[in-house]
């Protein structure tokens, strides 16, 4: 362990070099965009109303100035990462002047609620039963399992989320289709709220396992199908082991390394939004914010939301590298 | 089978749970005094912010400008409840000095805020001098550049001196989707900064009030003022629904389904396709027109804008032979599934415009001739509207109407009938030829055009724009569509585009001046190739002609007949020119279920306001609308 300190510091800052590169990289994106946030308002304000055109010219003076847009890409640059440094992502163009971290953090919960328990849940059952797929490999009711997971796997997202709003919001219409609870209801944490979100999020949850399922049930049942054959399980099984055991502590042990790094991945990515999921199901969230973020030239707002998602993922993978030495004796020993 | 049976009985009870949270979209509010109607600005990302005098800090059609505020006067796209025109706030129509540089407003008395506190000049004065002083107000700039002073000789009256001679000075008071509405003094005087102040809850001049909203910007709950006798619309009775909630239903086939189960009783706008469904499936849903077309036509005109600016598009005689290569019952099967109402003439076809250029100039356009050089012809065909129709009858039967003018108010009159020998003719006049298959500019340079379509965000239009290009393919034009998807509005202002699919006249609707978007196409406006474009003279026409009509409009009274005729004049000239190709109004499907709700304006019984429920001139709707017995 006397070269864990080494490696703590070398992957602290990898860390922070792919952070910096990464927000670089959106600075440069974002202020490329060919949409203009001030021509954005413009438009906005003047779209159906009576508009001067000598009024226009000095809207769209004052807005470069509200905004703060006058200065050159370089001035801006370095008050981009002035404020980031202390964790301030400015006014949104879009909803001047309220803050962009406001916004993110009015919509954030919503998203990674939504994210981490349809993440887990899939994880979770596409896991367990890929690997019972695995190593019971005789089982009708699992193959059954195994072939409706890969049934639906390839079907585009998309489509799954309409067919369920079709079926559960139109022809057996039990579930709501929109929102995030009902509409009026006093956000009190009272149980009828609470039951509200439940059933709310039912169908959005639904959409994301359904899609989900197959990709780790698959990357599960191939793991254990490798594993079982390897001299260790066929000794433990010569040894009169429990097959219970085995499965738990000898197969899915060893088949769940690259699965858990792959969930730490997927939960990072969550600060991405579900930006499918919140169109189709009305739901609110990250995704929705960044949509009109974009369509609006905001890229005070899309670098706010690119910025948290780069450091959501990036410190997933790095929690992921710290960790794995102290899991994996493999990795330990190099 | 135990384990069966439990797990049979948790999902049968979780279904019984479930169902009843399903039931009903709103919670604590009686579903029959609720009208809910979709706000087409979708999730407001900013709820809570009722500021609408900054610009786009939050939203507008959340019911707050159709609801809640107030101005002087309103123009009715359609007929009105008393007429086009109504005095609002004001007690009378706007009172200029003879040079037009002096507007006096007489106010309307008795009439107060949500909180208690009176209406008066004195808050008309507050909110004027507010945008003097500060920049970057929504209504900043135009106020700046208008107004020398106001004053308040008493507190029914305001005097406003101008800059300089604006015979239309009232139409930023003068609610055509929106305008400059009233703030109030009582409160924002003490807010601070009013670009920084979220005026939550607003306090509120229209009939209604917040009653609450979700933080998430999902839906907005407006609830009748208990004094609504003391707002301006008390003169019209008293509004019907007890609660309006304007939300965010989604996406089109979500809203055709929450109207299928009467959570929705207004839809703004939907697909050609799902209007068709819901016509279908619904006995309770229908749209502006009884039948096909269904939708209402906004008095906006989608064209095809050439950037005149560009060297292709400067003869008359190319913009011509364009227009003559297309088929225009293509172009309205293709974008709107035969649901348009066509226009070949610069005006919108709807509201009280046919009345007054489509009808009295449908003689001229008749005779109208054009000389390519090698033959005259007459391209005007009054015929278009009715053959969309007996091409729709077949698969619609019924829903197809039969009389002239019947057809004529909802598909149209007359297009321009296809002639690709004449627009031979113009091209080669133009110093184009043709060889082989395929049409080649006076530099030698093949003759190509990117026509620009807005893509996924406005379908209908892009589909128009696919079908035109079609169809000059066809002619061996290398015509090629461009989407430009967000970036539309940038490149549009910026002139980065040959030719598109957009916009450049709005007008009232419900009155004939044309002031309202053709001040803007003076040529003092054209800006140099390359810099910014302001609003709405995208085309970057400049025509000597054409200054003169719009001097003469501006130095004519807005109700003054002559005004008319040089609208009539613009026209002409516009069909002579053809600085950009007119090709429909903007159809909006909104559609209306009257499950629990009736009174809806429509075309045949009720035509006294536009339906599109994001118009500020909606509110006059609220009075017509009673609970269904």
């Amino acid at each position: 362990m006397n070269g864990y300190p080494v490696y703590l510091l070398t992957r602290l800052g990898q860390f922070a070099l792919v952070v910096f590169i990464g927000i670089n990289i959106a600075f440069i994106v974002t202020h490329a965009t060919p949409i203009d946030p001030v021509e954005q308002s413009i438009a906005a304000a003047t779209q159906y109303g009576s508009t001067s055109p000598e009024a226009i010219a000095l809207m769209r003076q004052s807005l470069k100035e509200l905004y703060g847009l006058e200065g050159g890409p370089i001035d801006q640059y370095f008050a981009f990462w002035r404020r980031v440094a202390v964790g301030n992502f400015g006014p949104s163009l879009s909803a001047f002047p309220t803050p962009v971290s406001v916004l993110i953090g009015r919509a954030l919960p919503w998203t990674v609620s939504l994210l981490v328990v349809s993440t887990l849940l899939t994880w979770v059952l596409g896991n367990l039963l890929g690997g019972l797929a695995g190593y019971y490999r005789q089982s009708r009711t699992l193959r059954l399992g195994g072939l409706l997971a890969m049934a639906f796997h390839p079907i585009p997202y998309y489509i799954v989320a309409f067919m369920l709003l079709i079926v559960f919001g139109y022809l057996w219409p039990v579930l709501p289709i929109s929102g995030g609870y009902k509409m009026n209801m006093p956000r009190d944490w009272s149980w009828p709220f609470i039951a509200s979100l439940l059933t709310h999020s039912i169908l959005p949850i639904l959409s994301l396992a359904l899609v989900g399922l197959g990709g780790w049930f698959m990357g599960m049942r191939s793991l254990v199908s490798n594993i079982v054959t390897e001299d260790y399980v066929v000794y433990a099984e010569l040894g009169g082991v429990e097959r219970r055991r085995i499965l738990a502590s000898y197969v899915m042990r060893n088949a769940l390394v690259p699965q858990v790094t792959g969930l730490a991945m997927s939960i990072g990515a969550i600060f991405n939004g579900a930006i499918i999921t919140e169109q189709v199901f009305g739901y609110p969230g990250v995704g929705t914010l960044l949509v009109s973020a974009v369509y609006a030239g905001d890229y005070s707002l899309v670098l706010g939301i690119t910025t948290v998602s780069i450091v959501a993922v990036s410190l997933a993978v790095l929690l992921i590298d710290l960790l794995h030495p102290l899991l994996d004796p493999r990795v330990r020993a190099r | 089978m135990r384990l069966w049976r439990s797990i049979a009985a948790l999902l049968l009870m979780g279904s019984g749970i479930v169902e009843a949270q399903a039931q009903g979209t709103i919670s604590n509010l009686p579903r029959k005094e609720t009208l809910i109607v979709e706000n087409p600005e979708g999730t407001i990302k900013n709820a809570g912010w009722f500021n609408i005098w900054s610009i786009n800090a939050g939203g507008q059609s959340t019911g707050l400008h159709q609801l809640g505020m107030d101005t002087f006067w309103y123009i009715d796209p359609q007929k009105g409840v008393d007429g086009v025109w109504d005095n609002s706030l004001a007690s009378d129509k706007p009172i200029y000095n003879a040079d037009f540089t002096e507007m006096t407003v007489k106010l309307r008395k008795g009439i107060f805020w949500s909180d208690g506190v009176e209406f008066t000049a004195d808050d008309v004065v507050y909110t004027i001098q507010t945008h003097m002083k500060t920049n970057g107000m929504r209504w900043s700039a135009p106020v700046q550049v208008n107004v020398a002073d106001i004053s308040a000789p008493d507190s029914s009256t305001v005097v406003f001196k101008l800059k300089k001679p604006n015979s239309r000075f009232h139409a930023l008071f003068t609610v055509r989707w929106n305008a400059m509405w009233m703030m109030p003094k009582h409160i924002f005087e003490k807010a601070g900064d009013p670009l920084k102040f979220a005026f939550d809850p607003p306090v509120t001049l229209g009939p209604y009030t917040l009653n609450s909203y979700d933080p998430d910007g999902k839906w907005f709950i407006w609830q009748k003022r208990p004094d609504w006798q003391r707002t301006s619309v008390a003169r019209f009775g008293e509004p019907g629904p007890k609660y309006v909630a304007y939300i965010d239903p989604g996406p089109p086939d979500k809203r055709v389904i929450a109207q299928l189960n009467h959570d929705l009783d207004i839809i703004h706008d939907v697909s050609p396709e799902g209007m068709f469904t819901l016509a279908k499936q619904s006995k309770s849903s229908h749209g502006w027109f009884k039948g096909f077309p269904y939708a209402h036509p906004d008095p906006t005109l989608p064209a095809v804008v050439f950037n005149d600016q560009n060297d292709t598009f400067k003869s008359r005689d190319v913009r011509w032979a364009l227009a003559l290569l297309i088929d225009i019952k293509a172009v309205s099967m293709a974008s709107y599934r035969g649901a348009a109402t066509i226009s070949a003439i610069g005006v919108p076809p709807t509201g009280s415009a046919p009345d007054y250029y489509h009808v009295p100039l449908e003689s001229w356009l008749q005779a109208f001739e054009i000389d390519t050089g090698k033959s005259k012809i007459k391209p005007y065909d009054p015929t278009v509207g009715k053959q969309i129709a007996d091409m729709l009858r077949p698969s619609m039967g019924d829903q197809i109407p039969t009389s002239a003018d019947e057809i004529n108010k909802s598909f149209g009159r007359g297009w321009w009938k296809p002639n690709p020998k004449a627009a031979h003719e113009l091209l080669e006049r133009a110093g184009y030829s043709k060889k082989g298959d395929k049409w080649f500019m006076p530099d030698g340079k093949p003759f190509a055009i990117k026509l620009m379509v807005e893509g996924e965000g406005r379908p209908v239009m892009t589909r128009a724009g696919s079908m035109i290009t079609q169809q000059w393919r066809q002619f061996g034009i290398d015509a090629t569509t461009v989407v430009a998807q967000g970036s539309m509005a940038d490149r549009r202002a910026a002139g980065d585009f040959e030719a598109m699919i957009t916009w450049s006249v709005e007008t009232w609707g419900g009155h004939p001046d044309l002031s309202f978007f053709l001040d803007s196409w003076h040529s003092q406006f054209v800006a140099a190739p390359g810099k910014p474009q302001p609003p709405r003279n995208w085309q970057r026409w400049a025509n000597p002609e054409l200054d003169k009509i719009i001097e003469q409009i501006r130095q004519t009274g807005f109700d003054d007949p002559k005004g008319l005729e040089l609208g009539r004049e613009y026209v002409k000239l516009t069909v002579r020119e053809m600085p950009t190709i007119p090709l429909m109004s903007y159809n909006v499907f909104t559609v209306m279920d009257d499950t629990y709700w009736t009174g809806y304006p429509s075309a045949d019984k009720a035509p006294y306001t536009d339906p599109v429920p994001n118009w500020a001139n909606t509110k006059y709707m609220m009075g017509r609308l009673k609970p269904r017995p």
